[in-house]
């Protein structure tokens, strides 16, 4: 690969709320993240996800409590959404460079553009227009305009909640190689348990604000699912996150 | 449309197949005397009346003036209803303040104004661009506006996210993605100007392809009355060719545009 290593930055929450007036979105949470770990967080929808990882990439404040992470100071965060958010008039090598910021351009620019393209398996690709590319394709570019500012912190909001099937699997895939090239620690919300087990090296679960299961996985990557220790972690996220609610769970 | 018989020589000649059919059917007519020449001049008749006023230059000279006309009319109606779209658009306060005024006014029909216009300002050249001004201004100012204001938040936020300041926001999401609305009001706007100068330049001018009609109907020349109608035809189709290209330059990544 072409890109080289970055390296990640550490996250730490002490006692953090977050209230929107007098919604209380989360309260009482204690994390501490080392560098280049990667973190999944699940949760039912509303419980809370997004607003968390808002706040440990500083595009929200934290109401009380203290939040230190390395990276937003460096501004070496970045986040990716489930929409890829592209500028449909810009062509990928363009939409890139959004990620390297103002007044950035010039060789060394355009070099970490297509270092972080190919890192993406993008090469190639550079002149075409978003509305050309599939869904997983502009999800990759969104990714590369994440990471061409070689950020320590990646924030990923359901990255891909929106992809089918197929096309999530391969993006599981390249999203750990990524992850593993370039070292930044990674913060993954999905609403996929699966998912979650495959990719982190932590599960998260958020319920009602609260962190109520915070969960080592330790299993040798690249991970086989179906083997019963993934399956048992699996199994220990669904119980917590439904209860014994039997329907629930066969729903999911 | 597009999956259907598209391509080969056949399909394309098909759209012109009516039209040349009834221009055969008009010369046809004439020559056979079932129109009488003072009610429908052969085609024949209008091609000599082009060769005629392409002669002594005046065929020229009128297209120039009207088509100059048309253009000044565009650019300063059109230059102050950008602007204000713009203004409108990204300001909360602007749009406070303008907005329903002009929303009023635009329910006024301009072409009701034309006695008025006569009365301010005579019959001279700035009657005619004041009301081709004023007819371009609302579809461009509209459509302008509405761009603006359905950008996709998103897609602001994800640019503010990545620390583009205001005038590179402005520039590389906000105008982008107000660009085919734009055009949207472009494409009206011109049609509204060729309507606005034929109707100013028959009832009030002394140069110009409408006036070069109405001199025409004063003499019963219907040669000259029908072709000055075909001018207009070709140069309304000719705008809006160039407005498709520019499109087709501009809006080269969205889809619907691509491949008109
Ligand atoms: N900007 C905001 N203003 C007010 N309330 C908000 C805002 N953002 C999120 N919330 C509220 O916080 C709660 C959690 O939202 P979110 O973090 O998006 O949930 P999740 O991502 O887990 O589905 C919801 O009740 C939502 O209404
Ligand atoms: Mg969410």
């Amino acid at each position: 690969m072409s890109s080289q290593p970055t390296g990640g930055s550490r996250v730490s929450l002490k006692d953090v709320k977050k209230a929107f007036g007098n919604n209380v979105v989360l309260q009482g949470i204690d994390l501490e993240i080392p560098a280049g770990q990667f973190v999944s967080i699940v949760g039912k929808s509303g419980c809370g996800k997004s607003t968390l990882l808002r706040l440990m990439i500083g595009l929200d404040s934290v109401t009380s409590g203290v939040l230190d992470a390395p990276a937003l100071k460096a501004q070496a965060a970045r986040i990716v959404f489930q929409e890829p958010r592209l500028l449909p008039w810009a062509s990928v090598k363009d939409n890139v460079a959004v990620g390297l910021g103002e007044g950035q351009s010039g060789q060394a620019a355009d070099k970490q553009a297509a270092d972080i393209l190919e890192e993406v398996g993008l090469k190639g690709r550079e002149g075409l227009w978003p509305s050309q590319l599939s869904g997983g394709m502009r999800q990759r570019v969104a990714l590369a305009r994440a990471l061409v500012s070689q950020p320590t912190l990646l924030a990923l909001d359901e990255p891909l909640g929106a992809l089918d099937a197929l096309t999530r699997i391969d993006m599981q895939a390249l999203l750990e190689g990524v992850w593993q090239d370039l070292g930044f620690t990674a913060l993954m919300v999905t609403h996929d348990v699966g998912e979650a087990v495959a990719l982190g090296d932590r599960v998260i679960l958020i319920d009602h604000g609260h962190v109520v299961l915070d969960l080592a996985v330790d299993l040798p990557r690249p991970r086989k699912r179906g083997t019963p220790e993934f399956a048992a972690l699996e199994g220990q996220i669904l119980d917590k996150l439904f209860g014994d609610d039997p329907r629930a769970r066969e729903a999911h | 449309m597009a999956a259907t018989a598209s391509e080969g020589p056949f399909s394309r000649a098909l759209p012109w197949l009516v039209p040349l059919a009834l221009v055969i059917l008009w010369q046809v007519s004439s020559s056979l005397g079932w129109l009488p020449p003072n009610i429908l001049p052969a085609p024949t008749a209008v091609l000599e009346a082009a060769w005629t006023k392409l002669q002594d230059g005046s065929l020229i000279d009128n297209l120039g003036v009207s088509f100059a006309r048309a253009m000044s009319g565009l650019i300063i109606g059109g230059a102050i209803g950008f602007s204000l779209g713009l203004l409108n658009g990204l300001s909360k306060t602007g749009e406070m303040l303008l907005d329903p005024t002009l929303q009023m006014i635009r329910n006024i029909p301009h072409l009701a104004l034309i006695p008025l216009v006569i009365i301010w300002f005579g019959i001279g050249e700035s009657a005619r661009l004041f009301l081709v001004a004023l007819g371009v201004f609302f579809p461009i100012y509209l459509n302008t506006l509405h761009g603006v204001r359905n950008v996709d938040p998103q897609l602001i936020e994800m640019g503010r996210i990545y620390g583009m300041n205001n005038r590179t926001l402005f520039l590389k999401v906000i105008l982008p993605g107000a660009l085919p609305s734009i055009f949207v009001g472009l494409r009206f706007a011109l049609g509204v100007m060729w309507l606005t100068l034929i109707v100013a330049e028959t009832i009030a001018a002394n140069s110009g392809i409408g006036h070069m009609a109405m001199a025409a109907r004063e003499f019963m020349q219907t040669d000259i009355v029908v072709l000055s109608i075909v001018i207009y035809a070709i140069l309304g189709k000719l705008a809006d060719s160039a407005t498709r290209a520019l499109e087709r330059k501009f809006l080269a990544w969205n889809p619907a545009y691509a491949k008109v």
